[in-house]
């Protein structure tokens, strides 16, 4: 294989492969971005507990349940223990500041949930603070937040009935253990809540959004969930018990059809790049024909007229892909940034990265077998006769 | 001395409208090692066809094609492609210089396909260079080049393997007449001194002034072969024309095989 003249070749319009080739790094950034996004939207179903049950209103995710449900659930067989939580929706300093907050049982909240792992503070101090709170590690990052820090929040659902913001302190700070449990949440304690609306210190909904529910070891999962379901049949509120994977993913699906639009649009976009590429490399075998004639005349075989376009079409696109993934890993801190509040666990996986550099070859082995093919076929004399 | 090129009873056929068109009929040739031939014709006389066939750019779909001891109509696709690697120089019209190489990156091309080292490679084409005269270009580009030393690059990319035969298509075509005669000279000079044997299709009888004969065909036929200058063999193969007499037995029409095609030796 002449390798030189493969390079010097591929060289030799180079507007052309520059944009061709800035085309494929636009296109792989865009596969591996989106791809990216929806794993990230999947990692919560993905890394969803298997022994822990939601259970919220069947009407809606928005109507709150009865607190007084918790003894009953708890009382089902097959239930270990239950954890109340609570969406507040509070704001911080500016709606931008946009964080998930959530009140849940102090007493029960680190046994409910063992992938939230304290590495600043202490539990024993959330227990003993009614105005505590834990943070993940991306918020405490994000807002500079350290054990010790007051957290301002003013209540949208929850308001304050003199106007003030709720004042939580930070006692500990965590580090998720699984992609199910966002970095950037804010735990606080239940009870704070619900006293200060008995109080009438804030008005709001009484009552609970969901029940984390924690099943016995040895428990079937659907048993308990269809025992739970149909304790609350007759009301006064029906229930609607889902496994924590199941639950996450209504999120997703709340998002409609944006994963099939996401989808959509990479299908796209790996088309229209594989025609742009295909095209530069027709265009560049219908101007070379006499050359490749002039190298079968000179001795070299049909495959090595075919290998160079082949193997140029194959260079542009590893080359592209290779860029592309480069840009999407480089890029990946800053959109993680951008993005954390949708996909909070935005990041590349060596599975993105690789199939971005297997759509690129694959793209450039497309691309590049109908020229190659061409040029293998054509006749020496056909070829030297080329008008280009 | 032997002749490096034979052919037998070849026909070459061209199906067009319908209709079969023979660019070579029932065509006899034979040429001995160390000559220079001239092919003259008109347009259509089968001139470009009969340098196809040689250099085994095109296969006859009747007779006998030998070249260099190879019976290029028994060749394999990849052998024919061999036997132009190691046998044949290829000089064209047009110069089919690859214009993203050098002069001397474009001369190294056919010594790809011998085992040569690079560096070796690289010694073959700046002698092939030098000995057209183009030592002092070897890294321009063919745009950077004058038409005349286009073709002299050409012309050393067809030494650079030392083959057996050179066969030109209108080397001259292109060419101003200064040029050209320098390509001619050039040509006469690796005849005479390094003893390649050149078939060179041209229409400008100046050019093949330069050959030791030029053979005339018309129709696909030999009609007429004119000894210029001494052959390097003093002894004429039997049945051969006589010089400058038309041969005998050309089809008046080439559409149509003669039985017997005259053999010009």
């Amino acid at each position: 294989m002449p390798w030189l003249l493969l390079l010097k070749n591929l060289l030799s319009h180079p507007i052309r492969a520059l944009l061709t080739l800035g085309s494929l790094i636009i296109a792989v950034f865009l596969i591996c971005f989106l791809r990216t996004v929806l794993v990230g939207l999947e990692a919560g179903v993905a890394g969803a507990a298997n022994n822990r049950l939601m259970v919220q209103s069947a009407v809606s995710l928005f109507v709150d349940l009865p607190i007084s449900y918790q003894t009953k659930i708890d009382a089902v067989e097959g239930v270990e223990q239950t954890c109340k939580l609570q969406w507040f929706g509070g704001i911080y300093q500016e709606p931008s500041n946009f964080f998930a907050q959530f009140a849940v049982d102090h007493d029960r909240f680190f046994q409910a949930y063992p992938e939230v792992q304290l590495i600043e503070g202490k539990e024993e101090d959330f227990l003993a603070k009614r105005t505590a709170c834990v943070i993940g590690t991306e918020l405490a990052r994000k807002f500079g937040w350290r054990v010790g820090s007051k957290v301002p929040l003013i209540g949208t659902i929850f308001p304050k009935t003199d106007g003030t913001p709720w004042e939580l302190e930070v006692v500990g700070i965590y580090q998720p253990s699984s992609s199910n449990v966002d970095p950037q949440t804010l735990w606080f304690r239940f009870d704070y809540l619900d006293e200060s609306l008995e109080a009438g210190a804030a008005t709001g909904p009484p009552g609970v959004g969901v029940f984390a529910t924690r099943i016995a070891p040895g428990a079937q999962a659907e048993t308990v969930a269809r025992r739970i379901d149909e304790l609350f049949a007759n009301g006064p509120q029906r229930v609607q018990t889902t496994s924590e994977a199941e639950f996450q993913r209504q999120f997703v699906s709340m998002l409609g059809s944006v994963p099939t639009f996401l989808t959509t649009i990479g299908g796209g976009v790996l088309f229209a790049i594989l025609l742009a590429v295909l095209n530069t490399m027709l265009l560049a075998a219908r101007e070379r024909t006499k050359d490749l004639g002039v190298l079968k005349a000179l001795g070299f075989r049909d495959g090595v007229a075919a290998g160079l376009l082949l193997s140029e079409s194959l260079l542009l696109c590893t080359l592209g892909g290779a860029i592309g993934v480069a840009v999407t890993m480089g890029s990946a801190g800053f959109i993680a940034d951008q993005v954390k509040m949708i996909v909070p666990n935005y990041a590349i996986t060596a599975e993105t990265a690789g199939l971005g550099m297997v759509l690129a070859l694959g793209v450039g082995l497309l691309a590049g077998l109908v020229p190659a093919w061409q040029a293998s076929r054509i006749e020496v004399v056909d070829a030297l006769r080329a008008e280009v | 001395m032997t002749a490096l090129i034979e052919l037998e009873k070849v026909s070459r056929v061209y199906r067009r409208g319908g209709e079969d068109l023979y660019a070579l009929a029932d065509f006899g040739l034979s040429i001995e090692e160390g000559d220079f031939v001239a092919i003259m014709g008109p347009s259509g006389s089968g001139k470009s066809t009969l340098l196809n066939l040689l250099g085994g750019l095109d296969r006859a779909d009747q007779g006998s094609v030998r070249v260099a001891g190879e019976d290029l109509g028994g060749l394999a696709s990849a052998d024919l492609a061999q036997f132009r690697a190691d046998s044949i120089g290829f000089v064209f019209q047009g110069f089919n210089l690859l214009p993203v190489l050098t002069a001397v990156q474009n001369v190294e091309l056919p010594l790809l396909l011998t085992p040569l080292s690079r560096a070796e490679r690289r010694k073959h084409a700046l002698y092939a260079l030098k000995l057209v005269g183009l030592e002092d270009r070897v890294n321009h580009r063919p745009r950077e080049l004058s038409g005349g030393q286009e073709q002299r690059v050409a012309i050393a990319r067809a030494l650079a393997t030392d083959p057996k035969l050179i066969l030109a298509d209108e080397p001259t075509g292109d060419l101003d007449r200064a040029s050209a005669d320098a390509v001619l000279e050039l040509l006469v000079r690796l005849n005479d001194e390094h003893g390649k044997t050149i078939v060179m299709v041209t229409h400008d009888p100046k050019a093949a002034e330069h050959a030791r004969r030029t053979i005339h065909l018309d129709k696909g036929a030999v009609v007429e072969v004119v000894q210029n200058r001494p052959a390097k063999s003093a002894a004429p193969t039997e049945g051969a024309p006589a010089e400058g007499a038309p041969a005998e037995g050309a089809p008046a029409d080439a559409g149509e095989a003669p039985a017997e095609a005259p053999e010009a030796s």
